[in-house]
Protein backbone atom coordinates (compact mmCIF):
# COMPACT_ATOMS: atom_id res chain seq x y z
CA UNK A 1 0.00 0.00 0.00
CA UNK A 2 1.03 3.53 -1.14
CA UNK A 3 1.20 6.07 2.03
CA UNK A 4 1.50 9.88 1.85
CA UNK A 5 4.25 10.56 4.78
CA UNK A 6 4.52 14.64 5.72
CA UNK A 7 7.04 15.79 7.96
CA UNK A 8 6.51 19.28 9.20
CA UNK A 9 8.03 21.84 8.22
CA UNK A 10 9.91 19.71 5.66
CA UNK A 11 9.18 17.23 2.40
CA UNK A 12 5.81 14.99 1.87
CA UNK A 13 6.71 11.92 0.25
CA UNK A 14 4.83 8.91 -0.59
CA UNK A 15 6.08 5.51 1.04
CA UNK A 16 4.90 1.77 -0.01
CA UNK A 17 4.47 -0.88 2.44
CA UNK A 18 3.62 -4.18 2.78
CA UNK A 19 -0.32 -4.65 4.05
CA UNK A 20 0.06 -4.63 8.01
CA UNK A 21 3.13 -2.61 8.28
CA UNK A 22 3.06 -0.42 11.51
CA UNK A 23 3.53 3.02 11.36
CA UNK A 24 7.59 2.62 12.83
CA UNK A 25 7.77 0.74 8.61
CA UNK A 26 6.91 4.25 7.57
CA UNK A 27 9.99 5.63 9.23
CA UNK A 28 12.42 3.74 7.56
CA UNK A 29 13.27 5.69 4.32
CA UNK A 30 13.32 9.15 6.67
CA UNK A 31 16.56 9.52 8.83
CA UNK A 32 14.69 9.59 12.14
CA UNK A 33 14.21 6.88 14.42
CA UNK A 34 11.22 6.27 16.47
CA UNK A 35 12.76 8.00 19.41
CA UNK A 36 12.90 11.05 17.36
CA UNK A 37 9.76 11.81 16.06
CA UNK A 38 6.11 10.91 16.72
CA UNK A 39 3.55 9.85 13.91
CA UNK A 40 -0.36 11.77 14.00
CA UNK A 41 -3.25 10.23 11.78
CA UNK A 42 -5.76 13.14 11.60
CA UNK A 43 -3.47 15.00 13.87
CA UNK A 44 -3.47 12.52 17.11
CA UNK A 45 -0.95 10.79 18.03
CA UNK A 46 -0.40 6.78 17.14
CA UNK A 47 1.83 3.77 18.56
CA UNK A 48 4.70 3.16 16.03
CA UNK A 49 3.67 -0.55 16.50
CA UNK A 50 0.16 -0.16 15.74
CA UNK A 51 -1.06 -1.32 11.64
CA UNK A 52 -1.44 1.39 9.21
CA UNK A 53 -5.03 2.00 8.90
CA UNK A 54 -4.35 5.18 6.34
CA UNK A 55 -3.32 6.94 3.26
CA UNK A 56 -2.19 9.53 5.04
CA UNK A 57 0.19 10.85 8.17
CA UNK A 58 2.21 13.79 9.48
CA UNK A 59 5.41 13.23 11.02
CA UNK A 60 6.58 15.77 13.73
CA UNK A 61 10.12 16.27 14.60
CA UNK A 62 11.09 16.15 18.18
CA UNK A 63 14.61 17.76 18.17
CA UNK A 64 16.41 19.54 21.14
CA UNK A 65 15.51 22.38 22.11
CA UNK A 66 18.11 23.73 24.83
CA UNK B 1 -4.43 -0.11 19.50
CA UNK B 2 -6.14 0.15 22.81
CA UNK B 3 -4.86 1.54 25.98
CA UNK B 4 -3.47 -1.05 28.75
CA UNK B 5 -4.79 0.91 31.36
CA UNK B 6 -8.77 1.97 29.91
CA UNK B 7 -9.31 0.11 26.92
CA UNK B 8 -9.54 3.62 24.94
CA UNK B 9 -7.13 4.35 21.97
CA UNK B 10 -3.19 4.73 22.58
CA UNK B 11 -1.70 7.53 21.83
CA UNK B 12 1.59 5.91 22.06
CA UNK B 13 3.99 2.66 22.62
CA UNK B 14 6.47 2.87 25.03
CA UNK B 15 8.98 -0.39 24.15
CA UNK B 16 10.72 -0.46 27.45
CA UNK B 17 7.45 -1.45 29.24
CA UNK B 18 5.56 -2.61 26.22
CA UNK B 19 2.74 -0.67 27.65
CA UNK B 20 0.34 1.09 25.11
CA UNK B 21 -1.28 4.23 26.76
CA UNK B 22 -4.45 6.82 25.76
CA UNK B 23 -3.67 10.50 26.25
CA UNK B 24 -4.84 10.46 29.63
CA UNK B 25 -2.93 8.01 30.95
CA UNK B 26 0.01 8.76 29.33
CA UNK B 27 0.01 12.02 30.65
CA UNK B 28 -0.73 10.92 34.06
CA UNK B 29 2.39 8.53 34.28
CA UNK B 30 4.82 11.22 33.14
CA UNK B 31 3.23 13.04 36.45
CA UNK B 32 3.23 10.32 38.36
CA UNK B 33 7.19 10.00 37.18
CA UNK B 34 8.43 13.43 38.43
CA UNK B 35 6.69 13.12 41.62
CA UNK B 36 8.06 9.78 42.56
CA UNK B 37 11.27 11.50 41.97
CA UNK B 38 10.72 14.67 44.03
CA UNK B 39 9.31 12.16 46.31
CA UNK B 40 12.46 9.56 46.16
CA UNK B 41 15.24 12.59 45.99
CA UNK B 42 13.69 14.28 49.08
CA UNK B 43 13.79 17.73 47.53
CA UNK B 44 11.17 18.65 49.64
CA UNK B 45 12.44 19.27 53.52
CA UNK B 46 10.95 19.21 56.87
CA UNK B 47 12.02 22.22 57.11
CA UNK B 48 9.57 24.08 54.65
CA UNK B 49 7.13 25.78 55.78
CA UNK B 50 4.05 27.96 54.73
CA UNK B 51 5.78 30.42 56.98
CA UNK B 52 9.54 29.72 55.39
CA UNK B 53 9.21 27.90 52.03
CA UNK B 54 11.77 26.86 49.67
CA UNK B 55 12.31 28.88 47.16
CA UNK B 56 12.77 26.90 43.36
CA UNK B 57 13.94 28.25 40.78
CA UNK B 58 13.38 26.80 37.27
CA UNK B 59 15.42 27.19 34.52
CA UNK B 60 12.87 27.72 31.63
CA UNK B 61 14.22 27.95 28.28
CA UNK B 62 10.96 27.61 26.40
CA UNK B 63 11.85 24.38 25.16
CA UNK B 64 9.80 21.09 25.80
CA UNK B 65 11.55 20.16 28.53
CA UNK B 66 11.93 23.01 30.69
CA UNK B 67 8.16 24.00 29.69
CA UNK B 68 7.21 20.34 30.62
CA UNK B 69 8.85 20.41 34.19
CA UNK B 70 7.69 23.80 34.86
CA UNK B 71 4.08 22.98 34.39
CA UNK B 72 4.44 19.87 36.26
CA UNK B 73 5.87 21.43 39.04
CA UNK B 74 3.29 23.82 38.87
CA UNK B 75 0.37 21.64 39.03
CA UNK B 76 1.59 19.77 41.64
CA UNK B 77 2.94 22.37 44.19
CA UNK B 78 -0.11 25.24 43.16
CA UNK B 79 -1.21 24.24 46.44
CA UNK B 80 1.29 23.70 48.47
CA UNK B 81 2.60 26.55 50.50
CA UNK B 82 5.62 24.98 50.77
CA UNK B 83 7.22 25.68 47.33
CA UNK B 84 7.65 28.30 46.10
CA UNK B 85 8.24 28.51 42.16
CA UNK B 86 10.53 31.09 40.40
CA UNK B 87 11.18 31.05 36.64
CA UNK B 88 14.29 32.07 35.60
CA UNK B 89 15.08 32.72 31.51
CA UNK B 90 18.62 33.57 29.66
CA UNK B 91 18.60 35.65 26.51
CA UNK B 92 22.32 34.41 25.09
CA UNK B 93 21.91 36.49 21.60
CA UNK B 94 20.69 34.05 19.32
CA UNK B 95 18.75 36.09 16.50
CA UNK B 96 15.66 34.53 15.13
CA UNK B 97 15.83 31.73 18.21
CA UNK B 98 16.00 32.72 21.32
CA UNK B 99 12.91 35.52 20.83
CA UNK B 100 10.70 32.94 19.92
CA UNK B 101 11.10 30.76 22.75
CA UNK B 102 11.22 33.53 25.25
CA UNK B 103 8.13 34.57 23.83
CA UNK B 104 6.84 30.62 25.27
CA UNK B 105 8.08 31.31 28.44
CA UNK B 106 6.34 34.51 28.24
CA UNK B 107 2.84 32.86 27.50
CA UNK B 108 3.80 29.52 30.20
CA UNK B 109 4.54 31.67 33.41
CA UNK B 110 1.95 34.13 32.45
CA UNK B 111 -0.50 31.36 32.04
CA UNK B 112 0.76 30.07 35.15
CA UNK B 113 1.12 32.62 37.10
CA UNK B 114 4.24 32.62 38.00
CA UNK B 115 7.24 34.86 38.69
CA UNK B 116 9.96 34.72 35.48
CA UNK B 117 13.22 36.62 35.13
CA UNK B 118 15.00 36.99 32.20
CA UNK B 119 18.54 37.65 32.29
CA UNK B 120 20.32 38.11 28.84
CA UNK B 121 24.83 37.92 28.19
CA UNK B 122 24.45 41.01 26.54
CA UNK B 123 23.30 42.73 30.24
CA UNK B 124 25.85 40.47 32.06
CA UNK B 125 28.81 40.30 30.28
CA UNK B 126 28.37 42.51 26.94
CA UNK B 127 28.49 39.73 24.74
CA UNK B 128 25.80 37.85 22.07
CA UNK B 129 26.51 34.22 21.47
CA UNK B 130 26.16 34.95 17.42
CA UNK B 131 29.19 37.40 17.98
CA UNK B 132 31.33 35.09 20.14
CA UNK B 133 30.80 32.43 17.44
CA UNK B 134 31.41 34.32 14.68
CA UNK B 135 34.78 35.57 16.77
CA UNK B 136 35.72 32.29 18.41
CA UNK B 137 39.08 33.28 20.07
CA UNK B 138 39.34 29.83 21.87
CA UNK B 139 38.69 27.46 19.20
CA UNK B 140 35.77 25.82 20.47
CA UNK B 141 32.29 24.77 19.87
CA UNK B 142 29.46 27.65 20.59
CA UNK B 143 28.07 25.08 22.87
CA UNK B 144 31.36 25.12 25.05
CA UNK B 145 30.97 29.38 25.28
CA UNK B 146 27.61 29.09 26.00
CA UNK B 147 28.01 26.69 28.71
CA UNK B 148 30.10 28.42 30.68
CA UNK B 149 28.46 31.56 30.44
CA UNK B 150 24.60 29.65 31.41
CA UNK B 151 26.30 28.19 34.33
CA UNK B 152 27.52 31.60 35.52
CA UNK B 153 24.22 33.11 35.16
CA UNK B 154 21.82 30.64 36.47
CA UNK B 155 24.33 29.92 39.61
CA UNK B 156 23.98 34.05 40.44
CA UNK B 157 20.65 34.77 39.34
CA UNK B 158 19.43 31.46 41.50
CA UNK B 159 21.45 32.50 44.72
CA UNK B 160 19.98 36.36 44.09
CA UNK B 161 16.18 35.10 43.86
CA UNK B 162 16.83 32.86 46.74
CA UNK B 163 16.79 29.16 45.68
CA UNK B 164 17.20 26.17 47.77
CA UNK B 165 17.66 24.62 44.87
CA UNK B 166 18.23 25.33 41.03
CA UNK B 167 16.00 22.77 38.61
CA UNK B 168 16.50 21.92 35.33
CA UNK B 169 14.77 20.19 32.36
CA UNK B 170 16.99 17.29 31.73
CA UNK B 171 15.74 14.18 30.52
CA UNK B 172 16.30 10.54 30.33
CA UNK B 173 18.40 10.60 26.98
CA UNK B 174 20.04 14.00 28.27
CA UNK B 175 21.58 11.98 31.55
CA UNK B 176 22.05 8.78 29.65
CA UNK B 177 24.51 10.09 27.36
CA UNK B 178 26.17 12.32 30.03
CA UNK B 179 26.44 9.13 31.83
CA UNK B 180 27.57 7.44 28.75
CA UNK B 181 29.69 10.34 27.75
CA UNK B 182 31.76 10.41 31.18
CA UNK B 183 32.28 6.36 30.89
CA UNK B 184 33.49 6.38 27.03
CA UNK B 185 35.80 9.52 28.43
CA UNK B 186 36.95 7.59 31.46
CA UNK B 187 36.41 10.34 33.61
CA UNK B 188 35.29 8.91 37.36
CA UNK B 189 36.26 11.98 39.07
CA UNK B 190 33.24 13.51 36.81
CA UNK B 191 30.94 10.85 37.82
CA UNK B 192 31.25 11.34 41.08
CA UNK B 193 31.18 15.09 40.66
CA UNK B 194 28.12 14.56 38.67
CA UNK B 195 26.48 12.66 41.18
CA UNK B 196 27.03 14.85 44.28
CA UNK B 197 25.63 18.11 41.89
CA UNK B 198 22.56 17.04 40.77
CA UNK B 199 22.09 12.96 40.80
CA UNK B 200 22.14 12.18 44.32
CA UNK B 201 19.22 11.83 46.69
CA UNK B 202 19.17 14.69 49.44
CA UNK B 203 19.36 13.32 53.27
CA UNK B 204 15.85 11.46 54.14
CA UNK B 205 14.45 13.24 57.51
CA UNK B 206 12.14 11.92 60.36
CA UNK B 207 8.97 13.71 61.19
CA UNK B 208 10.59 16.35 63.40
CA UNK B 209 12.89 17.07 60.49
CA UNK B 210 16.15 15.56 62.10
CA UNK B 211 18.50 13.96 59.77
CA UNK B 212 18.02 10.07 59.51
CA UNK B 213 20.99 7.30 59.01
CA UNK B 214 22.84 7.50 56.03
CA UNK B 215 21.70 4.06 54.24
CA UNK B 216 23.84 1.57 54.49
CA UNK B 217 23.90 0.81 50.74
CA UNK B 218 26.75 2.68 49.79
CA UNK B 219 24.89 2.92 45.92
CA UNK B 220 22.34 4.89 48.12
CA UNK B 221 24.66 7.64 48.93
CA UNK B 222 22.99 10.78 50.12
CA UNK B 223 24.14 14.03 48.36
CA UNK B 224 26.55 16.58 50.67
CA UNK B 225 25.52 19.68 51.32
CA UNK B 226 27.97 21.84 49.02
CA UNK B 227 28.71 25.91 49.69
CA UNK B 228 29.93 26.82 47.20
CA UNK B 229 26.58 25.92 44.57
CA UNK B 230 23.16 26.08 45.12
CA UNK B 231 22.08 22.41 44.68
CA UNK B 232 20.86 21.11 41.16
CA UNK B 233 17.60 19.08 41.21
CA UNK B 234 16.61 17.10 37.71
CA UNK B 235 12.93 15.55 38.06
CA UNK B 236 12.36 15.22 34.69
CA UNK B 237 15.55 12.76 34.30
CA UNK B 238 13.16 9.23 34.16
CA UNK B 239 11.44 10.10 31.32
CA UNK B 240 12.30 9.47 28.02
CA UNK B 241 12.71 12.95 25.56
CA UNK B 242 10.54 11.84 23.16
CA UNK B 243 7.53 11.29 25.94
CA UNK B 244 8.50 14.87 27.29
CA UNK B 245 7.83 15.90 23.75
CA UNK B 246 4.80 14.24 23.39
CA UNK B 247 3.38 15.52 26.51
CA UNK B 248 4.01 19.03 25.69
CA UNK B 249 2.31 17.80 22.43
CA UNK B 250 -0.97 16.40 24.02
CA UNK B 251 -0.87 19.36 26.69
CA UNK B 252 -0.44 21.89 24.18
CA UNK B 253 2.39 23.60 25.82
CA UNK B 254 3.87 26.56 24.67
CA UNK B 255 7.16 25.09 23.83
CA UNK B 256 9.19 26.41 21.09
CA UNK B 257 10.52 23.35 19.19
CA UNK B 258 13.45 24.23 16.89
CA UNK B 259 17.22 23.43 17.19
CA UNK B 260 19.85 26.21 18.37
CA UNK B 261 21.42 27.55 15.05
CA UNK B 262 24.77 27.40 16.98
CA UNK B 263 24.13 23.85 18.12
CA UNK B 264 27.28 21.45 17.43
CA UNK B 265 27.60 19.06 19.89
CA UNK B 266 29.38 16.86 17.68
CA UNK B 267 30.46 13.66 20.30
CA UNK B 268 26.97 13.70 22.05
CA UNK B 269 25.08 13.34 18.93
CA UNK B 270 27.20 10.23 18.14
CA UNK B 271 26.52 9.21 21.36
CA UNK B 272 22.56 9.79 20.87
CA UNK B 273 22.81 7.82 18.07
CA UNK B 274 24.54 4.76 19.62
CA UNK B 275 22.04 4.87 22.85
CA UNK B 276 19.31 4.90 20.41
CA UNK B 277 20.28 2.44 18.16
CA UNK B 278 20.85 -0.01 21.13
CA UNK B 279 17.35 1.15 22.60
CA UNK B 280 15.46 -0.28 19.40
CA UNK B 281 17.78 -4.05 19.73
CA UNK B 282 16.97 -3.84 23.39
CA UNK B 283 14.44 -1.76 24.50
CA UNK B 284 15.21 -0.10 28.53
CA UNK B 285 18.29 0.18 27.56
CA UNK B 286 18.87 3.61 28.70
CA UNK B 287 16.41 2.95 32.05
CA UNK B 288 19.51 0.54 32.96
CA UNK B 289 22.10 2.68 31.75
CA UNK B 290 21.22 5.09 34.04
CA UNK B 291 20.22 2.76 36.98
CA UNK B 292 23.77 1.35 36.75
CA UNK B 293 25.40 4.74 36.25
CA UNK B 294 23.91 6.24 39.50
CA UNK B 295 25.22 3.08 41.59
CA UNK B 296 28.54 3.68 39.83
CA UNK B 297 28.88 7.36 40.28
CA UNK B 298 27.28 7.02 44.39
CA UNK B 299 30.38 4.76 44.87
CA UNK B 300 32.91 7.11 42.91
CA UNK B 301 31.09 9.99 45.34
CA UNK B 302 31.76 7.58 48.30
CA UNK B 303 35.42 6.98 47.33
CA UNK B 304 36.47 10.23 46.23
CA UNK B 305 34.27 11.95 49.32
CA UNK B 306 37.02 11.72 51.40
CA UNK B 307 39.56 13.05 49.75
CA UNK B 308 37.11 15.98 48.54
CA UNK B 309 38.20 19.60 50.75
CA UNK B 310 36.64 22.42 49.80
CA UNK B 311 39.31 23.68 47.53
CA UNK B 312 36.76 26.35 46.44
CA UNK B 313 38.06 30.28 46.68
CA UNK B 314 36.89 33.03 44.46
CA UNK B 315 37.79 34.44 41.26
CA UNK B 316 40.18 37.09 41.11
CA UNK B 317 38.52 39.39 38.85
CA UNK B 318 34.26 38.57 39.20
CA UNK B 319 34.17 36.58 42.91
CA UNK B 320 32.80 33.83 41.51
CA UNK B 321 33.35 30.43 43.17
CA UNK B 322 35.99 28.74 41.37
CA UNK B 323 38.74 26.29 42.26
CA UNK B 324 41.69 28.57 40.06
CA UNK B 325 42.52 32.53 40.11
CA UNK B 326 40.48 33.43 37.59
CA UNK B 327 37.19 31.39 36.61
CA UNK B 328 36.58 29.84 33.00
CA UNK B 329 33.46 32.27 32.44
CA UNK B 330 36.51 35.77 33.14
CA UNK B 331 39.06 33.74 31.15
CA UNK B 332 36.73 33.48 28.53
CA UNK B 333 35.65 36.96 28.25
CA UNK B 334 39.27 38.34 28.24
CA UNK B 335 39.94 35.93 25.29
CA UNK B 336 36.63 37.63 23.71
CA UNK B 337 38.18 41.01 24.67
CA UNK B 338 40.99 40.52 22.99
CA UNK B 339 39.89 39.58 20.11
Amino acid sequence: MRVTVAVAGEDTREVEVEEGATYADLLDPLPYSTHEVSVLVDGRPVPEDAPVETEEVEVLRLVKGG
Amino acid sequence: MDCDKCGDEAVMHAAYSGLHLCDEHFRRTVETRVRRRVREDNLVPRSATPDDPETWVVGLSGGKDSVVLTQVLHDTFEEDPRVELVALSIHEGIEGYRDESLAACEELTTDLDIRHEVVSYAEEFGVQMDDVVEDDPEGMAACAYCGVFRRDVLERYAEELGADKLFTGHNLDDEAQTALMNLFEGDVQQMASHYGASLGPFPAEDRDGNPVDEPVDPTERTRRPQDHHVPRAKPLRDVPEKEVALYAHLEDLPAHITECPHAEEAYRGEIQGLLLGMEDKHPGTRHSVMAGYEKLAALAASAFGAAEPDEYGECDECGAPTGRAVCRKCDLLDALEAV
